[in-house]
């Protein structure tokens, strides 16, 4: 194979697992944990001798009895995780990790623990895990997060995992050092080679792998023939969790997004992910300002402004799924923020997971129009 | 004709209170004495012991709604950017303080609190309280609230004795964690000392005051004919709960009680021929209270049921066992995810159904507030498999305008004709 072969089937193996999703991993020779939301950091998976894969991208068509007890308000991704859920999708994990500082994933736990509890109607489903981990600095909550890891390893020890030593630990750091490496070296490209629909799917391709092969997938695709891109504005996406390839294409049309910060853009991996001991891990997890949840509260919004105004965008979009009920708190602040850097910043509003042509049509309009109006 | 109901010397004496009780806060705070601003799932009896006045924000948003101002204020917030569907009742006083106009407010405003506590119990309250404290500059409390795993269904025969096992070790040592450095924070803010030996037997006059509504309750519950209607469950068990452990609290909830015991032994019921039992599943109806007693002649339909006498002993009760912080903290750790959370809400529901001999169930479910509606449709689901008509009605009950009696009276009296059907 060539090098620019490689890259090419690099480049292909990261569409195909973005697509497949945890599917990719069906012929892992590892036993396989799922894991649901942010904040979870997978290293501690890894090292425990397991592949982590991510089970709340996805979307189905299909239905099941449990949809009776989901209220509307119930965030989309829960409503399609807990139908696979019980339809079986997941009979392969050997359990499933949900981070409950990711406000859809408490919600996906607690409704999957009941429905399991009242042993309601279902194909087989793995154990469950809920990861409580807290998003603050302070020494309780430094030893509450370690008692969870230790609850965490035990859940791990009764699939058959062995609890990681550090020597475990560093090398799956390790792992993960590189993959951030290698995101490092793809976010470099992007707005250059690669369009920010491209890295998003690169870097959620990741979510279905392990840390070293996401790594050096990563390293050859980026040898692959360049993407062709719309370079006049570097784009910045903020809001609700966006994993929508039609959505990406719509505001590419304006530009590239450079920044991507929702949960299914750049907030992901977790920063603790390459530290190399627990008590590192833990408190870097801890201190991630893309958690809702982070304290000092201002933390949030501060890394927002600073990765955005880090990547010279000048131009913000918000999109926001229809059950949000947090981010639209930081808007306004945001916005004003943003806008004393001369930032345009446009919001959408509400959108599905996967949002009609109608939708993107309006959204489309909207953005050329704000564009129009700024010249 | 029924002889036209009596309302309880009670509930009278119980807003007489209030209303002094809000002149004196007023007085006090608006003169310039330090307060604290918190939500309503804070741990209150920290601040009250150590005699720093609070402002709730929900007791807040109350009195800025009944000055007829949600309106106002609902069109600001969406002008100033922030979405429809994000949470308002509970937010009412933060867009008030962004709106800035302080004349507009009750009190002519609210001075800037010395600190603001919140728990992260729902996702934005963090949010709101930290805008609040980006507006005012009050450093901000919050105390944490990470979920339990595995919660026991029938957590109310747990939570008094029990709670180490309900609510786990490490929650609390991380809650009992926070107090102490929130303590700390208020010894400095008040210049007083937090005296441990005092608040154990304030923690116990808590108790004691919750024993009485559970008695209460359990008259209410066995009466062969409902004797109160909720419009007077609610403010007789709420306002003494703001003030819970005080003199004057357990002094009123033994009045309360003794004036349903007396209709109890009188035989005393809402109506001549009670024939249906009612439960209402969600916040109260203030501004409709009549609501309440809207079928009582028509059907012999009485509401029996409100969260707020049971949960009184339920949701507060909690022996110190030598450790008061601690038992705090366990009151305080799962407060409203036992009102939220499956299978805490669904068990306690088909309990509290069975207890109160209920037929049918009004429930409230908001659209927009997550939190307050998850675990809705579980509870649904159980109250029916016990046989219990579940009657739904989504709506945000955040105002007025949302509440449409005549839509909702016109999906009542059906199931009613049908109920009373049934029985002949
Ligand atoms: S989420 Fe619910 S409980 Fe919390 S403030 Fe909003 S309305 Fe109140
Ligand atoms: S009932 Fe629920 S929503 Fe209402 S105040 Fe209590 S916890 Fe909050």
């Amino acid at each position: 194979m060539t090098s620019l072969e490689a890259a090419v089937s690099a480049a292909a193996a990261l569409e195909r697992a973005s697509k497949q999703q945890e599917s990719y991993s069906n012929t892992a020779s590892l036993p396989r944990i799922g894991v649901f939301g942010n904040g979870m950091p997978e290293t501690l998976i890894a090292a425990a001798g397991a592949l982590p894969v991510h089970v709340s991208v996805g979307t189905t068509e299909a239905t099941h009895p449990i949809t009776a007890v989901i209220e509307p308000f119930v965030d989309e991704q829960v409503r399609h995780f807990l139908i696979r859920l019980m339809n079986g999708d997941f009979a392969g994990l050997a359990g499933i990790v949900f981070a409950r500082d990711d406000a859809p994933a408490l919600i996906a736990y607690q409704y999957a623990s009941e429905w399991i509890r009242q042993d309601r109607e279902r194909e087989a489903t793995p154990p469950l895990f809920l990861w409580n981990l807290v998003h603050t600095g302070t020494r309780p909550a430094a030893e509450f997060n370690r008692t969870q890891a230790e609850k965490l390893f035990a859940f791990l020890g009764c699939a058959g995992l062995a609890r990681p030593d550090d020597s475990k630990l560093a090398v799956a750091a390790g792992a993960e050092a590189e993959r951030q490496e290698a995101l490092g070296q793809l976010q470099i490209a992007v707005g250059v080679a690669r369009s920010g629909r491209t890295a998003a799917a690169w870097r959620n391709a990741g979510r279905f792998m392990g840390a070293a092969e996401h790594a050096s997938l990563l390293r050859s695709a980026l040898a692959a023939p360049a993407d062709v891109l719309n370079t006049t504005t570097r784009i910045g996406i903020v809001g609700s969790p966006l994993a929508s390839p039609s959505t990406y294409a719509m505001i590419e049309q304006f530009g590239t997004v450079v920044c991507d910060q929702q949960n299914f853009g750049q907030m992901w991996p977790v920063p603790g992910n390459a530290k190399a001991s627990l008590k590192d891990i833990l408190a870097a997890t801890a201190a991630d300002p893309s958690c809702f949840r982070i304290t000092p509260t201002s933390a949030y919004r501060a890394a927002l402004v600073k990765n955005l105004l880090a990547a010279r965008c000048s131009l913000v979009i918000c999109q926001l799924a229809q059950t949000d009920d947090t981010f639209g708190w930081e808007i306004p602040a945001l916005f004003t923020e943003l806008a004393a850097h001369n930032v345009a910043c446009i919001n959408l509003g509400f959108r599905d997971a996967e949002p009609d042509a109608a939708w993107l049509e309006h959204a489309s309009l909207t953005i050329s129009r704000a564009l129009e109006a700024r010249k | 004709m029924s002889t036209p109901y009596v309302p309880l010397e009670s509930t009278k004496i119980a807003a007489d209170y209030q209303r002094d009780w809000a002149k004196g806060l007023r007085a006090q705070i608006t003169s310039g004495a330090k307060y604290a601003f918190v939500n309503a799932d804070t741990p209150h009896e920290l601040f009250h012991h150590m005699g720093l006045p609070i402002v709730t924000n929900q007791w807040w948003s109350a009195i800025i709604a009944a000055k007829q101002l949600s309106e106002f204020y609902f069109d600001f917030m969406q002008a100033a950017g922030f979405h429809e569907r994000l949470a308002r009742y509970s937010s009412l006083p933060l867009i008030a303080e962004l709106e800035g106009d302080a004349t507009r407010q009750p009190w002519g405003g609210l001075p800037t609190p010395s600190i603001l506590c919140a728990r992260q119990s729902a996702d934005d309250h963090q949010k709101v309280f930290s805008l609040w404290s980006e507006k005012t500059g009050a450093p901000l409390a919050l105390i944490s609230s990470p979920a339990v795993p595995d919660p026991q269904p029938d957590w109310w025969r747990l939570a008094r004795d029990d709670w180490e096992a309900l609510y786990r070790s490490d929650r609390l040592d991380l809650m009992v964690a926070e107090f102490e450095a929130l303590i700390e924070q208020l010894e400095e803010l008040t210049g007083t000392h937090f005296d441990r030996d005092t608040f154990a037997l304030y923690m116990d006059r808590i108790n004691e005051q919750e024993r009485i509504y559970e008695k209460a309750a359990a008259l209410i519950a066995d009466a062969p004919q409902c004797p109160i209607r909720i419009s007077e469950q609610i403010p007789n068990v709420m306002i003494p709960q703001w003030h819970r452990g005080s003199a004057w609290a357990i002094e009123h909830a033994q009045r309360f009680h003794d004036e349903v015991a007396a209709r109890v032994a009188g035989r005393t019921g809402l109506v001549k021929n009670e024939r249906i039992r009612m439960m209402w599943i969600g916040a109260g109806l203030w501004f409709d209270t009549g609501f309440y007693s809207a079928f009582e002649e028509s059907h012999g339909a009485v509401f029996a049921w409100s969260m707020y006498l049971p949960f009184a002993a339920d949701g507060y009760i909690r022996e110190n066992k030598g450790d008061p912080l601690r038992a705090l903290a366990a009151r305080v750790s799962a407060m409203n995810e036992q009102l939220h959370q499956p299978p805490w809400i669904n068990s306690w529901m088909v309990e509290q159904a069975k207890r109160f001999r209920i037929d049918v169930a009004l429930m409230l479910i908001p659209e927009h507030d997550r939190f307050s509606g998850h675990g809705s449709l579980f509870a649904k689901q159980a109250l029916e498999a016990a046989g219990i008509r579940v009657i739904e009605v989504w709506s945000d009950m955040v105002d007025q305008r949302q509440w449409n009696r005549e839509e909702i009276t016109a999906r009542i009296v059906p199931e009613l004709d049908d109920l009373l059907a049934e029985k002949v």
